[in-house]
């Protein structure tokens, strides 16, 4: 008998993820030194990517990538076939007050979820939003004479404030939220490289999908592969080396929304 | 120990090469500075690094007199034909003009020079960016006219509450804090080619207060200032909003101050995506304890 597994993203997705992911990562790593020019570590993340005339050329042409990414994802999935099963519905509401109370221990039944489950929704509409947001106000900084024939300056000067706030809540979304749901919690999850997940995984997180797509199968045809194979020493070291970098950024991440906070604090509210 | 003739022959000759060559270099060494050496050691010292001192100019250029003296004596003469000895911060730009005659002329037109006329004599002139004893090139990285050093220069007075209130009221002292803020001054930071510092705008010699028709930073003259070749080209030949980059400027929408509302948003999603991320953090860590014996969630 063979492992059973589930095809969770084709081969086109996974490469808009990696694509998508590839240009955040360069997008946080040469714009936040921007917003603190005179910390340390700053200036060495400038060096390292070969000073700052380099950090201008690789943070506008990974911008202007993910735009590329972002416009092709919608245009692709509005032509090709879309769902609606990402859109959110009222199940949603249901199914994250259960799980609430499922958290402060008032019930015993864990929500059964479909294919997207409501926090995966709310992280892809995050992401299109900040996609949107950041295209929108990073063009406009781009080329802000081009802008100023349009708009006063102050729309440029607050798509920069835009800038600024959607990339400290987009990071800590993805580098916290989305490290830890779908890369720290499940580790080594590397369906975003072969796109399949275990049947376990998709008995245990999307219940209601696997019980649609299993409805016609006899139970006795199915192997299911267990856990026990995540605890090889490659494996731990590797899952070492990723805390290590996961709590690093996290650090990072705190530091950067406290003095952002603070600093908005004090102009805007004091 | 014996000598042969042929080495006292090298050695005389090296002995005239040396004298020839050490005495070439004395005669260039100008007696002139020597003899002010005696009493004015200091600023014969720094004279001796400037780029005047480079280029054969001597303390009599600047000061005037006469000490084409014996080297040995202490001249009494120095005081005599135009001996004009150290400058008062009014008659300053008589000295520089000398030389610099056309530079001159365009400071003369400055707000900083036309404030020396009213008299406020603090107002910056040629040595308060420039040094006195030891003025370098501005091409010289050290010299505090250089590139690289223009925004702490100017900064060094307009970024100076103390100096600004007791000389002049309502000068306003956050410009170096406002430019900070701006990618012209991350970049010049970063090292990048693509910078401007105050003089780029403001102009260096001939700085003008944005009334002044004639200023740079004049509305009028925005189009030609940002439009440099090197800086914003095409933005001279169209309409272009502009405003001031020093300030703060935002829209209103609905009489409602967007920047403000934009902050209040971003606060609050902020605020509530960290207390979401970890709340659901511990939440998930906690609810997986087996505590009460309870059938966990697989």
């Amino acid at each position: 008998m063979t492992e059973l597994k589930f095809r969770r993203f084709t081969l086109n997705q996974r490469i808009q993820h990696i694509i998508f992911f590839t240009t955040f990562i360069l997008l946080a790593y040469t714009g936040f030194p921007l917003k603190f020019p005179d910390e340390l570590w700053a200036k060495w993340m400038i060096a390292s990517v070969g000073g700052f005339d380099n950090r201008t050329l690789i943070h506008h042409f990974s911008g202007l990538l993910m735009i590329g990414v972002s416009v092709y994802h919608v245009v692709f999935h509005l032509i090709e076939k879309p769902r609606f099963d990402v859109l959110f519905n009222l199940q949603d509401i249901s199914d994250f007050k259960q799980q609430m109370r499922y958290y402060l221990r008032l019930t015993d039944q864990h929500p059964k979820f479909g294919r997207y489950t409501w926090k995966q929704k709310f992280e892809y509409f995050g992401a299109g939003f900040g996609a949107v947001v950041m295209g929108f106000t990073g063009l406009l900084m781009w080329k802000p004479f081009e802008a100023m024939q349009y708009f006063p300056i102050g729309v440029v000067q607050i798509a920069n404030l835009f800038h600024t706030w959607e990339a400290v809540l987009a990071s800590l979304a993805v580098f916290i939220g989305h490290f830890y749901d779908e890369h720290f919690g499940k580790f080594p999850n590397i369906s975003w490289i072969t796109g399949n997940i275990s049947a376990q995984e998709m008995r245990h997180e999307h219940t209601l999908e696997y019980e649609a797509a299993m409805k016609d199968q006899e139970p006795e045809e199915v192997t299911e592969t267990s856990h026990g194979n995540n605890t090889g020493p490659v494996t731990m070291l590797a899952k070492l080396v990723f805390t290590v970098i996961f709590l690093a950024i996290t650090v990072w991440m705190l530091w950067i929304s406290y003095n952002v906070l603070v600093d908005a604090v004090t102009t805007y509210i004091f | 120990m014996y000598l042969r003739a042929g080495s006292i022959k090298i050695i005389a000759l090296l002995f005239l090469a040396g004298m020839f060559l050490t005495g070439d270099a004395l005669a260039q060494d100008r007696v002139v500075d020597a003899s002010c050496f005696h009493c004015h050691t200091r600023q014969v010292t720094q004279f001796e690094k400037s780029v005047h001192f480079n280029n054969n100019i001597s303390c009599t250029d600047c000061h005037g007199g006469d000490i084409r003296i014996n080297g040995s004596v202490v001249s009494i003469d120095v005081m005599s034909k135009d001996f004009a000895g150290s400058p008062s911060r009014v008659n300053l730009t008589t000295f520089c003009s000398k030389c610099h005659e056309q530079v001159t002329r365009k400071y003369e037109k400055s707000i900083h020079w036309k404030k020396v006329q009213e008299g406020r004599p603090q107002a910056a002139s040629c040595i308060d960016c420039h040094g006195t004893h030891n003025i370098l090139s501005s091409k010289n990285q050290a010299s505090p006219t250089h590139l690289e050093n223009i925004p702490l220069m100017c900064g060094g007075c307009h970024e100076n509450q103390t100096k600004m209130q007791a000389w002049y009221y309502g000068i306003k002292t956050d410009r170096f804090d406002t430019y900070k803020k701006s990618y012209h001054y991350k970049s010049y930071l970063g090292g990048g080619k693509v910078l401007a510092t105050c003089s780029d705008c403001h102009e260096n010699h001939d700085t003008k207060p944005e009334a002044d028709p004639e200023s740079a930073i004049n509305p009028a003259n925005l189009p030609t200032t940002c439009g440099k070749t090197n800086c914003h080209p095409g933005a001279n030949n169209v309409y272009v909003y502009g405003g001031k980059i020093h300030e703060e400027q935002s829209v209103n929408l609905f009489f409602i101050d967007v920047k403000t509302l934009v902050t209040y948003f971003y606060i609050i999603m902020i605020l509530f995506e960290l207390a979401f991320t970890f709340g659901l953090i511990f939440l998930g860590i906690t609810s997986g304890l087996d505590i009460k014996g309870r059938k966990n969630h697989d």
